[in-house]
């Protein structure tokens, strides 16, 4: 349940390597000698870790099209634990070493192996992996925010931030939270309230008028065909992220998500740690089981005690019967030009009007275009700077035929050429569809402002909110041969 | 205040610092750890240092305990110290107070102190006893606070590296557990189970231990549960299976304490801490969950039951910890805790989130690690660490883990390594069938190939790296479907001659399956494929690129004793016969070098017999007609070797080779250098140096006298008196061209005052010099063994040619060899050749007295003096004295004097430059100036000659002025 050590090392697509961060933890490390015997590797100096690591995530001598102990084909790539093989005096393999990394930043730890280390334990026997990769996770958060790029002066202030916050959450090698941007150092001491107990999760007490936002967002993914031999594809999912000002040490708060009659269940759900108990029934569907139309279909109540920052209650699957937009998309080799036809037909199930909605084209593996002569029937169509895209932006709202159509040519006899993709290569080309729509979910799926039940003293207000948007949603080139997306298709 | 501020560090903490962090054992070479421990306590004693300065000082005691304490005195003193320090501090400063805990703990710890329960252990933990339970914090600043939560978190890592040191405050921790409401319950929640888990494995260890012990542990009657505590707590220090995790999987096997069902005290501390649990972070409540399981496994008489009113909440969790801890009581309690229905749930639950959009890569890639470790309910397996399926995993489930072409590297090879699994078990049912499950086979297949359209179309180095391990898992897995195999090799054939650059990953693959997969014969064949489609391509359409690559695929076919080679040869043949093959002409040393692989290899293959005749045609051609000179050695020594050695013998020369692996670079063997590898280019590459390291240096030796020409004392009557016949005997002996053509000019090799060790000792040193204009011929290379820094530097004799003796610069450069046996080469310092470094004496024939000499002088002269095309005269003056005159002629003409030292009144000097040209001077003191009078065959010499004597003269007058 603990880590030997840490490092963060940041680089640019593996230059400009350097280790910003590292912490060893000297008494897991001496527990570590203890349990491992005459298998026991030492933790190596900072710039052999340094190395070592960058080989096993295939990220040095990116100069090179071929190194043995880089791009071996016996690799265990697809473990999720790392193994440095260590040369030298100190002789031997550590394992296993977590690594997550986004941008910049690699983040990167050595969990204890607290069984018996000969023959290798599986990876699900040591409590120690899953809890090193939620920690690396966390501080990942802490040091980049979440999702948005990350900002150089930020990460260094909060790099600099690390020993005080290692202090509260891993003072000897064992994670006992994940740090909390804005959190203060050391927590305020609460008022004493009776027996009732603060979760060590929340980190301290609101104070003033309640306010709860429960926002629901689903997103769909699809893969468009337009091919007997590829059956279309799509799902959803949704998330329910709430804030929470509420008074309280403990207080309680149900949100209840409900689906209209008919609705397809919401399936493979996954709670929040701070939700205080769930109905089996809630979890009995699975996107991996048959649908038999009898299972339960809600209202699901999820009744829990908020933190005080915003967070995921709780997010689902589900199978709906249609996608929101059906496409077409036809493309024709004529001589020196590409004949295009796209079709967009908007569901009448869904509301005709978006926060955006764009189509966007690209061409890979030929020069640039040249003339395009293209007619859409509603929206506007722009050539992109680089004159490999075309974006189709269809604004707030389809024609009232719920149906609009480009139709054209262009032809490739620009002085560049433009981007490679080794996928799509002759007329294996998608089309991408980028939308929001507000207040609106494909399942039916909604939080009704009058379900949230807060007990609490002071009448709360509650504001509630849902959106649909798109993720991944492609419609491929049906005259072409497109990937195959998922097993579903075999079946 | 306790703003951590780097700046204000003083520089030499600061820098000591880190480099004590950076690279700890170079620096401690440097230092001793004593004196930096010392240093380190004398700055967190000072008063004037700033306490987020003091921090930073102790987190080298944090990370390094071990090097700055090597032993347990060293560690008791330290302690000692760092206490009186703690003692010392005011309570505000919280954040340096709490660190210091943390120094104590990992001091205390890492040098045994605390297993030897040595003094300053036992003041320690009395100490953090003593904060933890503190609650005198009137303020409410939560400086207080947060150090007796830090002194708990000391607490429990003294007990996890030290089991059992608390277990005799079982009771009073559950107390305060459930005083505590604020995090520090959290601190005490995640101690007490420790202390709890420990000490019922303690009593697990004692004989006749049962309930009544458990009830007094429970109830802190110390004295009734430890009859010998002192002893149990040492000797299971000595046994690490206590640190140990119990829940091992079905093999494993759990210690356990016979109470009977009746444990009602253990029973209500459990349950409180479980109802509580939800209060605490993912990561403690993971923890405590694994650590009451492990108690619960340990005790019988506590039914697993205890832990169902958690179990919904933690199966819908989204923190994979919590699930992680659920998954763990699942692999302890298997179907006492778990019904057959959960087991399903749990199962879809995990395929579910392994490929759940909102989860990160590496989690959905542990998920999928926990499937193909799934604890069943009742295994069939042992359980010996191996991946495999569990029993309920269908292929209809399995088909939500497909690989995509959208899936990255390790998510993608991670399904389809589980998807192999998952058809390898359907194919052993339905050999052969064409049913659904051969769909699903098909698939697979069906997305290598895909993977591969990929890679032919230019993907990235990541793509193609997948794509090799993903043929890789797939053939370990369906090797012996030769519908299948076959049609990758075929496929992957066609691959290479596309791409020949990927010749180093199919020798992988070829290597690895070979390897690995020892009953299968798919590499031989693979290569055997490649082996036939290299050579039966065109070999006009060959470029030198491919061929390198080809040459190196065709070296790994020879060592395969399986395969004929008979194609190979006459691909070699092909390449390098016809009169017009280019890379013969063309002398590629390394492509050579490739050839000369591929032929060793063939020496020792074991159709070597059938391969004679051709393999030693192409040695010999290689041999007369490469066009560098190494490969025609190797070439002729490898001749040498097939066509004198019997095969034993050879096998026997060659194996070295082999078996070294070009691995030992620094060892120069016969064997070495003849076995092309990759381990060789470090020796093979010429290393380009930066800086000059040694410089060649004019050595100012005596201006060149031929012995022979010496100035006979015996005027001897051979020189001939007449003028006329003295030129021509003089003129004669330039018949013979190489007649006084050169000059010789000596030089040192001297190290430069840059030390650098590595070239202490240079080797070899082949000395390359060129021209920078055509006065003069080329210049041949000179060789010099060796040049030792501390030995007396060799001299190098420097023979020029001149066509025309201007002065002139020539460039320098020097291949070397060091001590490492690594090649350099090394740019040196211009070497300036001055005009008169190109004078020699007269070259008049030796039997010549100066009489002979005088008349030559004469008669040339007079020569030059007529009116000739390339003849003149010229007057130089300057002013000196005589003395300074007699001392410049004694100094710079002596070798050139023709007339006798003594008659002052005219100096006769001629200088002679090769090839053929001739400055006469006649140096005399006239009333008002030294008169130079000059007359030359060469008038292009003139200027060189007057600024020469300009600088003599001008110096001369500096010294007599």
């Amino acid at each position: 349940m603990s880590v030997r050590a840490l490092w963060i090392i940041s680089h640019e697509k593996g230059e400009n390597v350097s280790i910003r961060f590292s912490r060893r933890f000297s008494t897991v490390e001496h527990r570590a000698k203890r349990l491992a015997g005459s298998s026991y590797v030492a933790v190596p100096e900072e710039s052999t870790v340094l190395q070592l690591l960058l080989t096993e995530l295939g990220l040095s001598n990116s100069d090179k099209s071929y190194v043995a102990l880089r791009d071996d084909c016996l690799h265990h790539q697809r473990s999720p634990a790392l193994e440095l093989r260590v040369d030298g005096p100190g002789k031997g393999t550590l394992w296993p070493v977590l690594a997550i990394s986004q941008g910049p930043l690699i983040l990167a730890c050595l969990s204890l192996v607290d069984v018996p280390p000969e023959p290798r334990p599986p990876l699900a026997n040591l409590l120690s992996v899953s809890q090193g990769l939620t920690f690396l996770e966390g501080l990942q958060t802490f040091l980049l925010g979440s999702g948005s790029k990350p900002d150089g002066e930020g990460l260094v202030s909060r790099l600099a931030m690390l020993p005080s916050v290692l202090l509260q959450v891993c003072p000897l090698g064992t994670p006992l939270d994940v740090p909390v941007l804005g959190a203060p150092a050391t927590p305020t001491m609460p008022t004493p309230a009776g027996n009732q107990k603060q979760p060590a999760w929340k980190t301290g007490l609101h104070r003033g008028r309640a306010v709860v936002n429960v926002a629901l967002i689903e997103t769909v993914r699809s893969m468009q065909y337009g091919n007997q031999s590829r059956q279309d594809l799509w799902d959803v999912f949704g998330t329910v992220t709430c804030k929470c000002e509420v008074e309280g040490v403990l207080p309680n708060v149900t949100v209840t998500l409900t689906l209209p009659p008919n609705g397809s269940p919401l399936q493979d759900i996954l709670v929040h740690p701070c939700v205080t108990s769930l109905d089996s029934s809630i979890l009995t569907a699975s996107s991996v089981d048959n649908y038999d139309g009898s299972a339960f279909s809600g209202p699901y109540k999820f009744p829990f005690s908020p933190p005080l920052e915003p967070f995921r209650l709780c997010s689902y699957t589900s199978q709906v019967p249609v996608p929101p937009f059906l496409g077409s998309y036809q493309l024709k080799e004529e001589e020196n030009q590409l004949r295009v036809l796209v079709t967009l037909k908007l569901h009448e199930s869904v509301k005709n009007s978006f926060e955006y909605c764009e189509a966007h084209l690209p061409f890979f593996n030929r020069d640039q275009m040249g003339v395009v002569d293209m007619k859409v029937s509603s929206g506007q169509l722009d050539v992109s700077k680089e004159k490999n895209l075309l974006v189709w932006t269809l604004g707030q709202k389809f024609p009232r035929s719920r149906e609009v159509t480009m139709e054209g040519r262009i032809t490739f006899s620009g002085p560049a050429p433009g981007p490679t993709d080794p996928l799509c290569t002759e007329l294996t080309a998608y089309l991408k569809l980028y939308f929001k729509v507000p207040d609106m979910t494909l399942s039916g799926c909604c939080v009704d402002q009058h379900s949230v039940q807060v007990y609490s003293s002071a009448k709360p207000r509650i504001v509630t909110s849902r959106e649909l948007q798109s993720k991944e949603y492609f419609i491929w080139n049906s005259t072409g041969t497109a990937p195959v997306s998922s097993g579903q298709m075999m079946l | 205040m306790d703003v951590c501020d780097k700046s204000c560090v003083p520089l030499s903490s600061k820098t000591l610092l880190y480099a004590m962090i950076s690279g700890p054992s170079r620096f401690l070479s440097g230092t001793t750890a004593e004196a930096f421990l010392a240093e380190l306590l004398r700055e967190l004693r000072d008063d004037r240092a700033s306490y987020s300065v003091k921090v930073l000082l102790l987190s080298p005691l944090c990370e390094y305990s071990t090097l700055l304490c090597p032993s347990d005195s060293v560690g008791e003193e330290t302690a000692l110290e760092l206490m009186s320090v703690f003692a010392q501090c005011p309570p505000k400063s919280a954040q340096f107070r709490c660190h210091l805990l943390l120094a104590l703990s990992s001091v205390l710890v890492c040098t045994s102190c605390v297993s030897s329960r040595s003094r300053a252990s036992q003041d320690f933990l009395d100490l953090l006893l003593q904060i933890s339970q503190d609650t005198g914090d009137l303020h409410g600043d939560g400086a207080l606070h947060s150090l007796r939560v830090t002194a708990c978190d000391c607490l429990r890592e003294l007990e996890a590296c030290s089991p059992g040191l608390l277990s005799q405050h079982v009771e009073l921790l559950s107390g305060l557990r459930q005083r505590e409401t604020f995090r520090l319950h959290q601190a005490f929640a995640g101690l007490h189970t420790l202390v709890l888990r420990n000490a019922v494995y303690q009593l697990t260890q004692e004989k006749g231990a049962g309930a009544e012990q458990l009830k007094a542990l429970l109830g802190g009657n110390t004295s009734v549960a430890w009859e010998a505590a002192q002893d149990s707590g040492l000797m299971n220090n000595k046994d690490s299976a206590i640190l140990s995790s119990l829940i091992l999987g079905p093999m494993g096997s759990v210690p356990t304490l016979h109470t009977g069902p009746d444990c009602k005290e253990l029973r209500s501390v459990l349950s409180s801490l479980l109802e509580e649990s939800y209060l605490l972070t993912p990561f403690c409540q993971a923890a405590l969950l694994h650590r009451l399981t492990e108690v619960v496994a340990m005790v019988p008489g506590v039914p697993p039951a205890i832990f169902r009113a958690q179990l919904l909440r933690l199966l819908g969790t989204s923190k994979v910890c919590l699930l992680h801890a659920t998954l763990l009581m699942k692999c302890a309690f298997t179907d006492s805790l778990f019904s057959a229905e959960d087991e399903a749930f749990i199962l879809k639950r995990l395929v579910v989130l392994s490929q759940h959009p909102l989860l990160s890569t590496p989690e959905k890639l542990f998920y999928m690690d926990c499937i193909l470790h799934f604890p069943e309910n009742r295994p069939i397996n042992c359980g010996d660490g191996d991946e495999s399926l569990p029993v309920l995993m269908t292929p209809r489930l399995a088909s939500a883990l497909v690989p995509t072409v959208f899936n990255d590297s390790a998510t993608m090879l991670a399904r389809l390594n589980l998807l192999c699994l998952v058809y390898l078990e359907e194919g052993e049912e339905v050999e052969g069938e064409e049913g659904e499950e051969g769909r699903g086979l098909a698939y697979l297949y069906e997305h290598l190939s895909s993977l591969l359209h990929i890679v032919k179309n230019g993907g990235n180095r990541e793509i193609i790296v997948t794509f090799f391990r993903a043929a890789f898992l797939f053939l370990s897995y369906f090797y012996h479907m030769e519908r299948y195999s076959n049609s990758l090799t075929e496929k992957l054939c066609e691959l290479y001659l596309h791409h020949t650059h990927l010749a180093p990953h199919l020798i992988s693959l070829a290597d690895q399956t070979q390897d690995r997969l020892s009953e299968s014969n798919w590499a031989v064949e693979l290569l055997r494929e490649l082996q036939r489609v290299i050579t039966s391509a065109p070999l006009t359409q060959l470029t030198l690129q491919d061929l390198g690559w080809h040459l190196k695929m065709l070296a790994r076919v020879a060592e395969e004793g399986k395969i004929p080679q008979r194609t190979t040869l006459s691909f070699l043949s092909g390449v390098i016969t016809p009169s017009s093959s280019s890379l013969c002409v063309s002398g590629d040393w390394r492509l050579g070098n490739s050839i000369l692989g591929v032929c060793r290899r063939l020496l020792v293959h074991p159709s070597l017999d059938s391969l004679l005749i051709p393999l030693a045609d192409v040695l010999q051609h290689l041999a007369c007609r490469y066009g560098d000179t190494d490969i025609q050695d190797h070439a002729r020594l490898y001749y040498t070797l097939l066509t004198t050695l019997s095969r034993e013998k050879l096998a026997g020369v060659l194996a070295q080779g082999a078996i070294e692996g070009g691995r030992q670079v620094k060892k120069r063997s016969l064997s070495s250098l003849m076995a092309e590898s990759e381990g060789l280019t470090g020796v093979l590459t010429i290393h380009q140096m930066e800086k000059a390291i040694f410089s060649v240096v004019e050595v100012n030796s005596e201006p060149q006298t031929d012995k022979e020409s010496v100035p006979n004392q015996n005027e001897t009557q051979k020189c001939p008196d007449d003028v006329n016949t003295t030129l021509e005997v003089y003129r004669s002996q330039f018949n013979n061209p190489a007649f006084a053509s050169e000059i010789t000019l000596s030089y040192q090799l001297v190290h430069t005052e840059a030390h650098d060790s590595r070239f202490d000792q240079l080797f070899s040193i082949r000395l390359h010099f060129s021209l920078t204009d055509d006065h003069y011929e080329e210049l041949s290379d000179i060789s010099v063994p060796c040049l030792f820094r501390e030995r007396p530097s060799p001299v190098v004799k420097l023979r020029l040619k001149p066509r025309r003796p201007h002065p002139t610069t020539l460039h320098a450069s020097a291949l070397l060899t060091t001590q490492d046996g690594l090649s350099w080469h090394a740019i040196l310092p211009d070497i300036h050749v001055a005009f008169q470094q190109a004078f020699m004496p007269l070259p008049a024939p030796p039997a010549w007295g100066r009489g002979g000499k005088l008349n030559l002088f004469e008669g040339l002269w007079d020569e030059f003096c007529s009116e000739n095309e390339d003849c003149a005269t010229s007057l130089f003056c300057c002013q000196l004295k005589e003395a300074a005159l007699i001392s410049l002629v004694e100094k710079h003409f002596l070798p050139y004097l023709i007339s006798d030292l003594s008659h002052k009144e005219e100096f006769k000097v001629l200088l002679f430059l090769p090839p053929q040209s001739h400055m006469l001077l006649k140096i005399r003191s006239e009333e008002d100036a030294v008169h130079f009078d000059i007359a030359t065959d060469n008038w292009q010499l003139l200027p060189h000659l007057s600024s020469y004597l300009l600088t003599l003269t001008s110096s001369q007058e500096d010294t007599h002025s």
